[in-house]
Protein backbone atom coordinates (compact mmCIF):
# COMPACT_ATOMS: atom_id res chain seq x y z
CA UNK A 1 0.00 0.00 0.00
CA UNK A 2 1.21 3.34 -1.41
CA UNK A 3 1.78 5.95 0.95
CA UNK A 4 -0.35 8.03 -1.42
CA UNK A 5 -3.06 6.12 -0.93
CA UNK A 6 -3.12 5.78 3.04
CA UNK A 7 -2.90 9.43 2.74
CA UNK A 8 -6.16 9.46 0.43
CA UNK A 9 -7.69 7.03 2.99
CA UNK A 10 -7.10 8.94 5.69
CA UNK A 11 -8.02 12.36 3.80
CA UNK A 12 -11.11 10.40 2.79
CA UNK A 13 -11.68 9.05 6.37
CA UNK A 14 -11.64 12.57 7.79
CA UNK A 15 -14.22 14.08 5.39
CA UNK A 16 -16.72 11.81 6.47
CA UNK A 17 -16.39 12.46 9.98
CA UNK A 18 -16.58 15.90 9.22
CA UNK A 19 -19.89 15.82 7.13
CA UNK A 20 -21.45 12.90 9.46
CA UNK A 21 -20.59 15.88 12.22
CA UNK A 22 -22.07 18.21 10.59
CA UNK A 23 -25.28 16.53 9.79
CA UNK A 24 -25.73 15.64 13.03
CA UNK A 25 -25.94 19.13 14.55
CA UNK A 26 -28.39 19.64 11.45
CA UNK A 27 -30.54 17.11 13.02
CA UNK A 28 -30.54 17.94 16.15
CA UNK A 29 -30.94 22.10 15.65
CA UNK A 30 -33.30 21.45 13.16
CA UNK A 31 -34.91 18.34 12.79
CA UNK A 32 -35.57 17.46 16.14
CA UNK A 33 -37.78 20.59 16.23
CA UNK A 34 -39.26 19.87 13.01
CA UNK A 35 -40.47 16.68 14.76
CA UNK A 36 -41.73 17.67 18.02
CA UNK A 37 -43.73 20.39 16.10
CA UNK A 38 -45.24 17.64 14.38
CA UNK A 39 -45.64 15.51 17.31
CA UNK A 40 -47.42 17.72 19.51
CA UNK A 41 -49.64 18.99 16.35
CA UNK A 42 -50.63 15.22 16.51
CA UNK A 43 -51.30 14.67 19.90
CA UNK A 44 -52.96 17.93 20.25
CA UNK A 45 -55.23 16.98 17.83
CA UNK A 46 -55.80 13.28 19.46
CA UNK A 47 -56.73 15.28 22.81
CA UNK A 48 -59.32 17.56 20.92
CA UNK A 49 -60.54 15.07 19.14
CA UNK A 50 -61.32 12.69 22.28
CA UNK A 51 -62.61 15.75 23.99
CA UNK A 52 -65.02 16.40 21.32
CA UNK A 53 -66.16 12.74 21.14
CA UNK A 54 -66.91 12.25 24.97
CA UNK A 55 -66.66 14.93 27.36
CA UNK A 56 -63.97 13.85 29.87
CA UNK A 57 -65.35 13.23 33.11
CA UNK A 58 -65.95 15.92 34.52
CA UNK A 59 -63.38 17.06 36.99
CA UNK A 60 -63.45 15.79 40.45
CA UNK A 61 -65.71 18.31 42.84
CA UNK A 62 -63.82 20.45 45.61
CA UNK A 63 -63.43 18.87 48.38
CA UNK A 64 -66.19 19.44 50.95
CA UNK A 65 -65.45 19.21 54.60
CA UNK A 66 -69.21 17.43 55.64
CA UNK A 67 -67.98 14.42 53.09
CA UNK A 68 -67.11 11.76 55.47
CA UNK A 69 -63.71 9.36 54.14
CA UNK A 70 -66.45 6.79 53.31
CA UNK A 71 -68.35 8.54 51.21
CA UNK A 72 -65.27 9.48 48.84
CA UNK A 73 -65.84 10.03 45.56
CA UNK A 74 -64.36 7.27 42.79
CA UNK A 75 -60.86 7.76 41.75
CA UNK A 76 -60.72 9.24 38.28
CA UNK A 77 -58.99 7.28 35.70
CA UNK A 78 -55.08 7.21 35.62
CA UNK A 79 -53.37 8.70 32.83
CA UNK A 80 -52.43 6.63 30.20
CA UNK A 81 -48.53 6.59 29.90
CA UNK A 82 -47.40 8.66 27.65
CA UNK A 83 -50.74 9.87 26.51
CA UNK A 84 -51.61 13.34 26.35
CA UNK A 85 -54.06 14.68 28.85
CA UNK A 86 -54.04 18.59 28.69
CA UNK A 87 -52.99 21.34 26.91
CA UNK A 88 -50.29 24.18 28.45
CA UNK A 89 -50.06 27.77 27.24
CA UNK A 90 -47.87 30.49 28.37
CA UNK A 91 -48.47 33.43 27.14
CA UNK A 92 -44.69 34.57 28.32
CA UNK A 93 -43.49 32.75 26.10
CA UNK A 94 -45.85 34.03 23.18
CA UNK A 95 -49.09 33.67 22.48
CA UNK A 96 -48.86 30.85 19.85
CA UNK A 97 -47.08 28.77 22.79
CA UNK A 98 -49.40 25.84 23.38
CA UNK A 99 -47.64 22.19 24.26
CA UNK A 100 -49.25 18.75 25.13
CA UNK A 101 -48.94 17.84 28.37
CA UNK A 102 -48.22 13.79 28.43
CA UNK A 103 -48.11 11.47 31.38
CA UNK A 104 -44.52 10.35 32.55
CA UNK A 105 -41.21 11.90 31.57
CA UNK A 106 -39.72 8.99 29.80
CA UNK A 107 -37.39 10.06 27.08
CA UNK A 108 -39.54 9.25 24.46
CA UNK A 109 -42.56 11.10 25.92
CA UNK A 110 -40.59 14.41 26.26
CA UNK A 111 -39.96 14.15 22.46
CA UNK A 112 -43.98 14.77 21.67
CA UNK A 113 -44.15 17.48 23.78
CA UNK A 114 -44.39 17.98 28.02
CA UNK A 115 -43.92 15.09 30.34
CA UNK A 116 -45.89 14.83 33.76
CA UNK A 117 -44.10 13.62 36.32
CA UNK A 118 -46.04 10.42 37.33
CA UNK A 119 -47.06 10.15 40.62
CA UNK A 120 -47.50 14.05 41.31
CA UNK A 121 -50.67 15.68 41.68
CA UNK A 122 -53.57 16.00 38.35
CA UNK A 123 -53.66 19.87 36.88
CA UNK A 124 -56.28 21.53 39.73
CA UNK A 125 -55.76 19.11 42.42
CA UNK A 126 -54.36 19.72 45.75
CA UNK A 127 -50.91 18.54 45.17
CA UNK A 128 -48.49 19.59 43.32
CA UNK A 129 -48.86 19.17 38.94
CA UNK A 130 -45.33 18.86 37.85
CA UNK A 131 -44.13 18.84 34.32
CA UNK A 132 -40.76 18.99 32.71
CA UNK A 133 -40.06 20.23 29.01
CA UNK A 134 -36.93 20.71 26.57
CA UNK A 135 -34.98 23.43 26.96
CA UNK A 136 -33.43 23.35 24.03
CA UNK A 137 -34.19 20.90 21.12
CA UNK A 138 -37.81 19.20 20.14
CA UNK A 139 -38.83 22.46 19.66
CA UNK A 140 -37.44 24.26 22.73
CA UNK A 141 -40.89 24.64 24.73
CA UNK A 142 -38.71 26.14 27.57
CA UNK A 143 -36.07 28.02 25.28
CA UNK A 144 -37.27 31.43 26.99
CA UNK A 145 -37.84 29.51 30.57
CA UNK A 146 -35.70 32.37 32.18
CA UNK A 147 -38.35 35.29 31.37
CA UNK A 148 -40.61 33.62 33.69
CA UNK A 149 -41.36 36.48 36.22
CA UNK A 150 -43.94 36.42 39.50
CA UNK A 151 -47.67 37.11 38.33
CA UNK A 152 -47.22 35.07 34.90
CA UNK A 153 -50.07 32.76 33.72
CA UNK A 154 -49.43 29.63 32.90
CA UNK A 155 -53.14 27.96 31.51
CA UNK A 156 -53.78 24.72 31.50
CA UNK A 157 -56.98 22.96 30.05
CA UNK A 158 -57.63 19.22 30.76
CA UNK A 159 -60.98 19.58 28.11
CA UNK A 160 -63.12 19.84 31.28
CA UNK A 161 -61.67 22.91 33.27
CA UNK A 162 -59.50 26.04 32.52
CA UNK A 163 -56.78 26.28 35.04
CA UNK A 164 -54.80 29.29 35.52
CA UNK A 165 -52.03 29.36 37.76
CA UNK A 166 -49.29 31.84 38.57
CA UNK A 167 -46.07 31.81 38.76
CA UNK A 168 -44.77 32.54 42.47
CA UNK A 169 -41.24 33.93 41.62
CA UNK A 170 -38.10 34.03 39.11
CA UNK A 171 -37.55 30.66 38.19
CA UNK A 172 -34.93 28.83 40.55
CA UNK A 173 -31.47 27.33 39.57
CA UNK A 174 -30.95 23.91 41.76
CA UNK A 175 -29.08 20.27 40.82
CA UNK A 176 -30.44 17.37 39.65
CA UNK A 177 -30.75 15.18 42.28
CA UNK A 178 -32.91 17.70 44.14
CA UNK A 179 -36.38 16.01 44.36
CA UNK A 180 -37.92 18.03 46.93
CA UNK A 181 -38.67 20.47 43.81
CA UNK A 182 -41.46 18.56 42.63
CA UNK A 183 -42.96 17.79 45.99
CA UNK A 184 -46.60 18.28 47.05
CA UNK A 185 -45.25 21.17 49.22
CA UNK A 186 -42.10 21.89 46.66
CA UNK A 187 -39.47 23.00 48.70
CA UNK A 188 -37.06 26.32 48.29
CA UNK A 189 -40.25 27.69 46.28
CA UNK A 190 -41.83 29.44 49.61
CA UNK A 191 -44.87 28.04 49.66
CA UNK A 192 -46.10 26.58 52.93
CA UNK A 193 -48.39 24.11 53.77
CA UNK A 194 -50.53 21.78 51.36
CA UNK A 195 -51.77 23.80 48.05
CA UNK A 196 -52.81 24.00 44.57
CA UNK A 197 -48.99 23.47 42.71
CA UNK A 198 -47.79 23.72 39.70
CA UNK A 199 -43.78 23.04 39.11
CA UNK A 200 -42.11 23.47 35.97
CA UNK A 201 -38.97 21.62 35.57
CA UNK A 202 -35.96 22.03 32.90
CA UNK A 203 -32.04 21.73 32.37
CA UNK A 204 -29.83 24.97 32.89
CA UNK A 205 -27.32 26.30 31.61
CA UNK A 206 -28.91 25.92 28.45
CA UNK A 207 -27.24 23.76 26.45
CA UNK A 208 -26.35 21.57 29.40
CA UNK A 209 -27.47 19.31 32.36
CA UNK A 210 -25.59 20.16 35.06
CA UNK A 211 -28.64 22.16 36.88
CA UNK A 212 -31.92 22.17 36.58
CA UNK A 213 -34.30 25.40 36.47
CA UNK A 214 -37.59 24.96 38.50
CA UNK A 215 -40.46 27.53 38.51
CA UNK A 216 -43.30 27.40 40.67
CA UNK A 217 -47.02 28.16 40.58
CA UNK A 218 -50.06 28.58 42.57
CA UNK A 219 -53.63 27.84 40.93
CA UNK A 220 -55.43 31.66 41.05
CA UNK A 221 -58.03 30.58 38.82
CA UNK A 222 -60.90 28.20 37.49
CA UNK A 223 -62.76 28.43 34.61
CA UNK A 224 -65.09 25.72 32.57
CA UNK A 225 -64.00 24.93 29.36
CA UNK A 226 -67.86 25.37 28.23
CA UNK A 227 -67.28 29.55 29.32
CA UNK A 228 -64.34 30.07 26.60
CA UNK A 229 -61.21 30.97 27.19
CA UNK A 230 -59.90 32.88 30.11
CA UNK A 231 -58.92 36.27 29.84
CA UNK A 232 -55.30 35.90 30.41
CA UNK A 233 -55.08 34.06 27.09
CA UNK A 234 -56.71 37.15 25.42
CA UNK A 235 -54.65 39.48 22.75
CA UNK B 1 -13.20 4.39 -0.19
CA UNK B 2 -14.88 6.84 -2.74
CA UNK B 3 -12.86 6.20 -5.51
CA UNK B 4 -12.99 2.47 -5.22
CA UNK B 5 -17.14 2.85 -4.73
CA UNK B 6 -16.98 4.76 -8.04
CA UNK B 7 -15.29 2.59 -9.74
CA UNK B 8 -17.78 -0.12 -8.76
CA UNK B 9 -20.46 1.38 -9.91
CA UNK B 10 -22.04 0.69 -13.54
CA UNK B 11 -22.87 2.57 -16.34
CA UNK B 12 -21.37 5.61 -17.43
CA UNK B 13 -20.59 9.00 -15.50
CA UNK B 14 -24.40 10.04 -15.69
CA UNK B 15 -25.68 6.86 -14.29
CA UNK B 16 -22.53 6.77 -12.14
CA UNK B 17 -23.80 10.26 -10.50
CA UNK B 18 -27.50 9.02 -9.76
CA UNK B 19 -26.68 5.85 -8.25
CA UNK B 20 -24.15 7.54 -6.19
CA UNK B 21 -26.67 10.72 -5.51
CA UNK B 22 -29.35 7.86 -4.41
CA UNK B 23 -26.54 6.18 -2.11
CA UNK B 24 -25.99 9.18 -0.45
CA UNK B 25 -29.90 10.01 0.13
CA UNK B 26 -30.03 6.97 1.54
CA UNK B 27 -27.15 7.30 3.89
CA UNK B 28 -28.19 10.05 5.39
CA UNK B 29 -32.19 9.00 5.70
CA UNK B 30 -30.57 5.86 7.48
CA UNK B 31 -28.64 8.50 9.92
CA UNK B 32 -31.50 10.74 10.44
CA UNK B 33 -34.17 7.81 11.01
CA UNK B 34 -32.34 5.19 12.74
CA UNK B 35 -28.66 6.26 14.00
CA UNK B 36 -29.16 9.56 15.70
CA UNK B 37 -32.15 8.95 17.14
CA UNK B 38 -30.03 6.33 18.68
CA UNK B 39 -27.35 8.34 19.79
CA UNK B 40 -29.04 11.51 20.37
CA UNK B 41 -30.22 10.38 24.19
CA UNK B 42 -26.39 10.06 25.01
CA UNK B 43 -26.05 13.44 24.58
CA UNK B 44 -27.04 15.82 28.28
CA UNK B 45 -29.92 17.97 26.60
CA UNK B 46 -32.38 15.85 27.64
CA UNK B 47 -32.07 15.81 30.86
CA UNK B 48 -34.56 18.15 32.55
CA UNK B 49 -36.06 16.19 34.88
CA UNK B 50 -35.08 16.10 38.56
CA UNK B 51 -33.90 12.61 39.81
CA UNK B 52 -36.11 9.55 41.16
CA UNK B 53 -38.90 12.03 41.51
CA UNK B 54 -41.46 9.17 40.86
CA UNK B 55 -41.18 5.86 39.77
CA UNK B 56 -41.40 6.75 36.47
CA UNK B 57 -38.72 10.05 36.62
CA UNK B 58 -36.14 8.30 33.93
CA UNK B 59 -34.43 10.86 31.19
CA UNK B 60 -31.92 11.66 33.50
CA UNK B 61 -28.42 10.13 34.08
CA UNK B 62 -27.00 9.82 31.36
Amino acid sequence: MSVRSVVRTFSELCVTVGALIILFVVYFLFWTGVKAADAAEGEIDTLRREWAREPVAAAPPPPSPASSASAEPPAPAPYRDGKPFATMRIPRLGSGWEWPVLENTEVSTLQKGLGHYSGTARPGDTGNFAVAGHRRTYGDPFKDFPKLRPGDAVVVNDGTTWFTYRIAKRPHRTVPTDTAVVAPVPRGSGFEGAGRYLTLTTCEPEWGSSHRLVAWAHLDATRPVSEGEPPELAG
Amino acid sequence: MYGWIWRHLPGNAWVRSIIALVLVLAVVYALFQYVFPWAEPLLPFGDVTVDGASAGGAGVGQ
